[in-house]
Order: C-alpha cells, then sequence, then structure tokens
C-alpha cells in the first residue's frame, strides 16, 4: 500500500517508541531512522521488527523516524502499525482536530 | 507516593480568560518563567487528582515555550507526558518542532529524543525533534555552495521589506569585494511583504551579479524561531533580545558559516529599528570571536546626506499614498511591482496596519 499522509504513534515515555511516517516518492524506499539507547545490542531486531510490520502492510516506499526508549517488541510492532494505519488513513489519530 | 501516569488529566487553557492565564503564570513565576500569553498560542496544563496543578506547556506556532514541571513532580512521566502532547499537535500539521528552553534543560530534552541546535547561557537553548532537520537545510545549503576554492566569502542577511536600493547597493558593494556572496533571505512570513514577493523582487533586482547566490533562510535565520524579539511589536532593545541575537547568531556560526566557508557579514548601519541596532553590536562581538569579519557599510542616501534609503520609508509612503516621493529609492524591479495591479492587496495591508513589520 501507498502512504498517504504524515503520520506518529507512541510516547516519549521510557519503554516506549515515538514513530514518525512520512510518504516518500515511489521508488525511494524504506527509509528508516533509528534512535534508541540500545542500538549496539538491539539495532538489529528492531529494525527487523519494524520491517515485519512494514511488510504486513506490504509497504515499499516510506520514511520511519523511530525514537526508541527501549521499549519491547510487542510495543514496537504495535507503535509502528498505528502510525502506518494513521498515515494510511485507515485508523484515526487520537487528538480531535 | 507520586501518583501515577493514569491519575493525570490534561487540560486546555483559554488564553482570553484571564482566570486561565494568571492560573499558568501563577505557577510558572516561582519556577522563573516571565508568562506572555500575548506571545503564545496555545496552553496545555496536566492535573493529579488532588487537582494539584503539576505541570505546563505552550506553543508558538511550531514552537514549545514555557515547559515546567512542579519541583514535587519531577520524577514521573510529567515532563514527557507534556512534552508529547505538544510535539504531537505541531508534527500533525509541521515538519519540525522546536524547543526554546534554558540551557539547564537541554540534557532532560536530550534524553527524550530532541537534538539541540544552539544555545545562549545562561538564558536560551534551542532544540529540535522532527521530520526535517538542521541537518535537511545544512544539505541544502551544500547543494548551493558555488566556488569552494575562494578566499573571500561574504554573506548578507535581509528581509527586504520591500527591496530597495539601499539593499541593492550593499549587496552591490559585497559583491565586488568579494569572490563570492550568499545572501540569505529571511522565510518567514510576518512582513507584509510575503516571501515569494521579497525573493522575486531581490532576485530580478541582482540577476546582473554573476557570485551572488540567494538562499532561504529556513528555520534557522532570523526566523520566529531562533529570533522571536525581531518579529514583536514593541522596539524594547533589552536583555531579552541581546540573547536572542546571540543565540540566532550561535546558530549562524555554529551551522551555517563552516558549510559555506564563510569569513565576512556585511551588514548597513542601522538608524532607524532598534532591535537591528542591538542585532548589529552583537553581533560585532560574537562574529569577531569566531572569526568572522564584521564589515558595516554606511547606508546609502540619496540626494542629501542624511535622506537614507529605508525599507520602513517605503512602506511609510505607501501608507501615506505618496509613492512618488521614494521613487529614488526603489530599484527597476521593485518600482514596478508597487506600481503595478499584482500589489493592490499588499498596499491596501500596509494603508490598513500600523505596525512596525
Amino acid at each position: 500500500m501507498v502512504i498517504k499522509q504524515q503520520a506518529q504513534a507512541g510516547t516519549f515515555e521510557s519503554s516506549d517508541m515515538l514513530v514518525l511516517v512520512e510518504p516518500v516518492s515511489e521508488g525511494t524506499g524504506r527509509v528508516i531512522e533509528l534512535h534508541s539507547p540500545v542500538m549496539v545490542q538491539f539495532g538489529k531486531s528492531i529494525k527487523e521488527e519494524i520491517n515485519n510490520a512494514l511488510d504486513e502492510y506490504e509497504i515499499k516506499d516510506v520514511r520511519l523516524i523511530c525514537n526508541d526508549k527501549g521499549a519491547l517488541s510487542a510495543t514496537i510492532s504495535a507503535r509502528v502499525e498505528t502510525a502506518i494505519r494513521r498515515a494510511l488513513q485507515i485508523q484515526d489519530g487520537v487528538l480531535p482536530s | 507516593m507520586i501518583a501515577e501516569n493514569t491519575d493525570y488529566r490534561y487540560e486546555i487553557m483559554d488564553m482570553k480568560n484571564p482566570y486561565d492565564v494568571r492560573k499558568v503564570s501563577d505557577f510558572l513565576s516561582p519556577l522563573g518563567f516571565d508568562f506572555t500569553p500575548d506571545q503564545i498560542d496555545y496552553t496545555v496544563i496536566l492535573i493529579n487528582l488532588n487537582d494539584e496543578l503539576i505541570a505546563t506547556g505552550s506553543l508558538k506556532n511550531n514552537v514549545l515555550k514555557f515547559v515546567a514541571v512542579a519541583t514535587k513532580f519531577r520524577d514521573t512521566t510529567a515532563f514527557s507526558f507534556i512534552v508529547k502532547h505538544l510535539s504531537e499537535r505541531v508534527l500533525l500539521n509541521s515538519k519540525t518542532a522546536f524547543v526554546f528552553t534554558k540551557p539547564e534543560n537541554i540534557e532532560k530534552f536530550m534524553s527524550i529524543g530532541y537534538a539541540e541546535i544552539a544555545s545562549a547561557p545562561p538564558t536560551y537553548a534551542l532544540l529540535e525533534f522532527g521530520y526535517k532537520l538542521i541537518k535537511d537545510y545544512k544539505a541544502y545549503l551544500k547543494s548551493k555552495r558555488i566556488n569552494r576554492l575562494a578566499q573571500k566569502v561574504a554573506s548578507i542577511v535581509v528581509n527586504c521589506n520591500p527591496f530597495t536600493n539601499g539593499h541593492k547597493y550593499l549587496i552591490e558593494k559585497a559583491a565586488a569585494e568579494n569572490d563570492v556572496l550568499y545572501v540569505f533571505v529571511v522565510e518567514e512570513d510576518q512582513s507584509v511583504f510575503n516571501f515569494k514577493v521579497r525573493w522575486k523582487l531581490i532576485e530580478e533586482g541582482i540577476s546582473h551579479l554573476k557570485n551572488v547566490v540567494l538562499l532561504r533562510g529556513g528555520n534557522y535565520i532570523v526566523s520566529s524561531v531562533t529570533f522571536p524579539a525581531y518579529f514583536l511589536k514593541s522596539e524594547k532593545a533589552d536583555l531579552i533580545t541581546q540573547k536572542q541575537t546571540e543565540l540566532d547568531l550561535n546558530v549562524f556560526v555554529k551551522h551555517i558559516a563552516p558549510i559555506l566557508g564563510i569569513n565576512k557579514r556585511y551588514v548597513g548601519t542601522e538608524i532607524y529599528c532598534k532591535t537591528t541596532a542591538e542585532y548589529n553590536k552583537s553581533m560585532k562581538n560574537i562574529l569577531t570571536k569566531n572569526g568572522i569579519e564584521l564589515v558595516e557599510v554606511q547606508r546609502l542616501a540619496i540626494g542629501s546626506e542624511d535622506n537614507y534609503v529605508s525599507a520602513s520609508k517605503i512602506r511609510k509612503a505607501i501608507k501615506d499614498e505618496n509613492l512618488d516621493s521614494v521613487l529614488d529609492f526603489l530599484p527597476d524591479s521593485t518600482k514596478a511591482f508597487l506600481l503595478s495591479k499584482d500589489s493592490e492587496q499588499i498596499r491596501n495591508r500596509i494603508k490598513a496596519s500600523s505596525s512596525r513589520h
């Protein structure tokens, strides 16, 4: 599917991840910018988790900014999925517009 | 025990309601903040079940300000709740969220993902978070760089509201004295002449100069992010202006000048605008310290010696419907624009307004 709009999910809390999604032009691929305090230990598996969530929605071109604060894998996939769903306009945000 | 996260509730304050304003400023003043509700367009507070106010934060466009947490609640999640709430709101419509705060809070914001841009201790620090960061602006500057081997590289920052012969003279002089000249145009659309018009008039007016590159000022040069006082209507030349000047220049010195290899900055001597005059003075100090030479150029005068060219004179003439009296001050591009129908809307706005910018 194709990302339609800028969207976000998650918080700045410890054990959470804040995900920002941005549409990019076709053919760019997946640009994932991950910031994490446990980059050295878990960077690879966090990226894998993110890619799995993207695979599920068949997203080819996207820019993701993931601000991790030590989230567990269930949290990561939930945050990424919600952000993607908002960016695809199939789920509403939490803020009143 | 301190309240759990779920015990918080937030409330959005109405800045037109004096009771709400008082509630926030009473909370902020013991924490060392001088709350200015007129420079804010959104304020949120956090309350716990005992109805204690435990934290607050405000927004002005895409800048977080007045973020504060009561001492007792500093080790709770109140801080990240406020920052999250405000950042989320900003990032719905904007590419970057900025924080304007005190340097002692830099680490707190950095620990949750914000990155420091520059600071002016002990008063101000500027941080950012989001889709587009200063590295993207630096990449833009890099892509515009010409003649990498040039020795004398100068810069000018202009608002050009509107573009006059004074600006043209300054740019021509700097271009003649240097190998390369970068002209930064303030991008903020808070002036009567909007960015697109200002850019176009300058571009047409300097098209004969081959070693001049016109650059967008972005969020990082004299914008309401780096230098809010510049756009305020008051002309107080006080500590606030001075410190904000320092912040704006630190961004310039730390991030912008090195990318383009700038070693000179030109300014016109300032007579009319106190904010700009103060800016020039602090500029000399800070730039010299960082190895950039400040060149002050005597303002262009036409006819008699004290008949200085100034953009505010032009705006005044438009207001008084007396444009003919200042035609000598205008380069062809601006003259043609002001005499054409395209500028009707802008002219009417000037006539209706009373502000300085």
